[in-house]
């Protein structure tokens, strides 16, 4: 007990340790975390770097219905995406998704090669 | 003679969240025999190396365990770069060194914390678990996520450490030692702590080599062999001295852990001032060529081991992992007879049991 004597007081006196969260918001994520992925439709060319290299085989490439499938369920936000695009079309974001119900699948119709031609 | 009962311990326990199964037979109160059975975690992970191409494995080995996964990740890109070899730049090597003893930090607030569980200390327990948070914030700030850093790369890492952020990490680190040093010396002195662990589980010095132990619960039996030894990545640079202790129990188990814990953060904080400038990272060329490889590094729980196959593809033709807690349940068929059983859930934790890791 008298080991734990100064830890008690400590504790007593001083303050909380968590967030009190309805009260008080949550901290901001930090600036290089990956929370998300986001496309840019009007950079991206459809190149299929991206969908080649994703570990988890979240993004299909359909060059010839010019469509982008995410399957925001499968992404494990590696950043490996990003990493691999030549046209910087995939920004990784700081902030996580909100949970979802059903699982989202995202598609876009990139017009990067359009506006290249 | 008092009857015989067979009661299982797990899969699923209060005190281990993950499915390992003990059969013990006990008389009264006292443990006479215990069967362990694993295979309840089997996914083929493996396997599925062989399948994926080899930079895609990153991030797969990184889900072998969530608790040593930078660790592993780490483990994978260094033994697929021996295949060439890829020699890596020296900075790159301090941060793999630093990630690795930040997640070992963390691993082993973790443990004191579960520890603190198991025999019912439920305040030691959130203390260790907020000093913890820190560390996570740590490894989220410099690697982008908390659990799955997917920060190694073959040939290198993916991110740097920039000077504002290893200003911040020396402080967190310096925050972190100094209240970890005052709950270690309650969890040590304790006189509660020690009615729990000292004495219990006993394995001597033959009997851990004998059966193959490794880790923390190997250098508890008085035994100095750690894989930081061999001076890879940084550790050859940084005059690292395993940490040991004779006495093979239980109490010994946690002091080891303790000190390590505080090891560790030294060894990142030496790793910080001595870190070179340059680049973080090469650029393999080619695939892998058919050649063997094997890698050992040391995890928060003892040694793995990494054997990669090379046949000149994008695949690698095998891909073998040993994890440290397969080689350590063998000892708990020695430490848990003769025991009482409300010390089964003690002894059973002191080895660090990490299920995902023995099954993948």
């Amino acid at each position: 007990m008298p080991l734990m004597l100064p830890t008690v007081i400590r504790n007593f006196f001083g303050g909380y340790a968590t967030r009190l969260y309805p009260f008080k918001d949550v901290r901001e994520p930090f600036v290089r975390a990956r929370g998300h992925i986001e496309f840019d439709e009007n950079k991206c060319i459809l190149c299929g770097n991206c969908a080649r290299r994703c570990p988890a085989a979240a993004i299909e490439i359909n060059k010839e219905k010019n469509e982008l499938v995410f399957n925001a369920a499968h992404c494990i936000i590696c950043e490996v995406c990003a990493e691999a695009c030549n046209k910087d079309a995939i920004r990784v974001e700081p902030k996580w998704r909100a949970p979802f119900y059903s699982k989202p699948v995202e598609v876009h119709h990139p017009k990067g090669k359009e506006k290249a031609s | 003679m008092a009857p015989r009962t067979v009661a299982p311990f797990g899969p699923q326990h209060p005190v281990l969240p993950e499915p390992i199964q003990l059969k013990i037979t006990y008389e009264d109160e006292k443990v006479v025999d215990v069967v362990p059975a694993i295979g309840y975690g089997h996914r083929g992970i493996e396997k599925a190396c062989e399948l994926n191409e080899y930079p895609k494995n990153i991030y797969l080995c990184e889900r072998i365990c969530g608790i040593c996964s930078c660790i592993h990740g780490i483990s994978y890109c260094e033994v697929v770069e021996r295949l060439w070899p890829i020699d890596v730049p020296p900075r790159a090597k301090y941060l793999r060194t630093i990630w690795s003893e930040m997640s070992r930090t963390h691993s082993h607030l973790l443990w004191l914390g579960l520890l603190a569980d198991a025999f019912g200390f439920e305040s030691m327990f959130m203390q260790f678990w907020r000093i913890r948070e820190k560390v996570l914030d740590l490894l989220e700030m410099t690697t982008g996520q908390r659990v799955t850093q997917s920060i190694s790369v073959v040939g290198g890492v993916r991110r740097d450490i920039d000077d504002e952020q290893k200003k911040k990490c020396i402080e967190v680190l310096r925050e972190v030692r100094k209240e970890s040093e005052a709950l270690i010396n309650v969890l040590a002195n304790d006189y509660t702590v020690k009615a729990r662990t000292v004495g219990k589980g006993v394995l001597t010095k033959e009997q851990a080599i004998a059966l193959g132990c490794t880790g923390p619960h190997l250098r508890a039996s008085g035994v100095k062999e750690d894989c930081r030894m061999q001076g890879l990545q940084a550790y050859g640079d940084l005059g690292f001295e395993p940490i040991v202790e004779k006495d093979g129990d239980c109490y010994a188990r946690t002091l080891v852990r303790c000190r390590e814990l505080l090891q560790a953060i030294d060894l990142q904080l030496e790793a910080f001032s001595k870190m070179p400038e340059g680049e973080i990272a090469v650029r393999p060329k080619g695939n892998p060529p058919a050649n063997e490889a094997v890698y050992r590094a040391e995890q928060p729980r003892g040694e793995v081991f990494y054997y990669a196959k090379g046949n000149g593809t994008r695949n690698l033709e095998r891909l073998r992992v040993r994890t440290p807690t397969y080689a350590n349940i063998p000892s708990l068929l020695v430490m848990l007879p003769g025991c009482e059983l409300p010390d089964v859930p003690v002894i059973v934790l002191s080895i660090d049991p990490c299920i995902s890791c023995t099954e993948r």
